[in-house]
């Protein structure tokens, strides 16, 4: 599987963390010969942005390890960052392969992706009862995973149906599928 | 509500419906309300997850991460008492310390004749305590800051002026903030988030100085 670049920005950014990509493309080139500093100030940096990414994607249960796991990854991939995009652009990469690649393990595998609305009715009845408040992230983290992660990528992260079909394994008419029914089930989840 | 363009209204929305359809859809909406609040709801749904806030986790990962790679966690490892025990004076004695390791840097330089533009990469408006140490009275940290002056004076001219704008745009922004803190530290000596403020703003021109100038090395 090869990743491609989002179809849109993957890492939202102010104007001041976007003036300081110098700066980042710097550290890196020091943690790839070895500083540590300069790689925990990468990860300080960008922690909340994975682990934000791998908490929606896989859930809160593992999104301590598999977040560790990007950096540890990262650290071990410097040498492959080029400074061609920015830093985070690259982590983000890293992180999303990391997260797919744990998915078997963690039993989010394809026949997950069933081009179906009945595994979205919990969602949704859920929400019409006593847990109508219900944060709107929370909501997300009870979609289905192969909904969950479609809507993640595609309306959270950015990518469009076709490199989320090339990273999930499935078709592109699998994923709009899916992010229409995820849509659906959230939408009850709206403030009102 | 679940009609045959109920489906449809995701795709309508991300414009990814062939231009027949889409017009037919168009139509469907001026008469069916369900359609149009269901669109609007699908919506509202996607500026929610644009809107979205990252979080940090609730504990530290670095400890973890930093044993797992073999480095130590030296950012962590500051004691924080340390910049809260800064005062207006020790600041303003670890400027004069600077301006006179920064002035025999230049003077280096020039004597030597092998920089090519000016030794230090920061804005003319720079207030006086623009390279004092983060730490004042480390004499070792203040070394760090002469030698990072000289390396950015030699790589200056290597970096290409959309580099120097943004690092200079940023040092104004962090020279700005400076002189609030040090405005308010006059009328509050005692502060110690304000202390505790300028430290850290001052700490990090230092370290975009240095960012920039192992940035000019790398290009060299």
């Amino acid at each position: 599987m090869v990743l491609t670049t989002p179809g849109v920005a993957t890492l939202r950014r102010d104007p001041d963390q976007r003036a300081l990509g110098d700066a980042e493309t710097a550290d890196a080139a020091l943690a790839a010969s070895g500083d540590g500093r300069a790689f925990e100030r990468l990860y300080r940096a960008h922690v909340a942005r994975v682990h934000s990414l791998v908490r929606r994607m896989v859930g809160p249960d593992h999104a301590d390890d598999i977040a560790q796991d990007v950096f540890v990854r990262a650290w071990t991939k410097l040498g492959t960052f080029r400074g061609e995009a920015a830093f985070g652009t690259w982590l983000h990469r890293v992180a999303v392969n990391v997260i797919l690649a744990r998915r078997t393990t963690l039993g989010t595998e394809r026949s997950r992706y069933v081009d179906s609305a009945d595994v979205l009715d919990g969602v949704a009845g859920r929400a019409a009862a006593p847990e109508l408040s219900m944060d709107f992230e929370e909501a997300i983290g009870r979609l289905p995973d192969g909904a969950r992660q479609v809507f993640v990528l595609h309306d959270v992260e950015g990518y469009r149906h076709e490199e989320i079909a090339d990273m999930l394994g499935i078709v592109a008419g699998t994923s709009k599928s899916q992010l229409h029914h995820a849509r659906m089930a959230l939408r009850r989840h709206l403030e009102r | 509500m679940n009609d045959q363009w109920t489906a449809r209204l995701s795709e309508y929305l991300d414009g990814e419906l062939a231009p027949a359809e889409q017009t037919a859809l168009e139509a469907h909406l001026v008469s069916c309300d369900a359609c149009r609040t269901t669109l609007e709801e699908l919506r509202r749904v996607v500026t929610n997850a644009r809107a979205l806030d990252d979080r940090p986790p609730a504990a530290d990962l670095w400890p973890a991460v930093a044993a797992r790679i073999g480095v130590s966690s030296r950012l962590k490892a500051r004691p924080v008492v340390r910049r809260l025990s800064f005062t207006v004076p020790q600041l303003a004695a670890a400027s004069v310390v600077l301006a006179l390791l920064s002035g025999s840097a230049a003077w280096l330089i020039v004597r030597r004749g092998t920089a090519p533009t000016p030794p230090v990469l920061v804005s003319e408006r720079a207030p006086a305590l623009r390279n004092a140490s983060a730490y004042p009275g480390d004499v070792r940290f203040d070394a760090q800051v002469a030698d990072l002056e000289r390396a950015l004076a030699r790589g200056r001219g290597r970096l290409d002026t959309a580099t120097v704008r943004v690092i200079e745009r940023n040092l104004r922004i962090i020279d700005r903030a400076i002189r609030g803190a040090q405005s308010a530290l006059a009328a509050d000596p005692a502060n110690s988030y304000l202390n505790l403020h300028l430290a850290q703003e001052m700490r990090r021109k230092l370290e975009l100085l240095r960012q920039a100038a192992t940035l000019a090395g790398a290009r060299s």
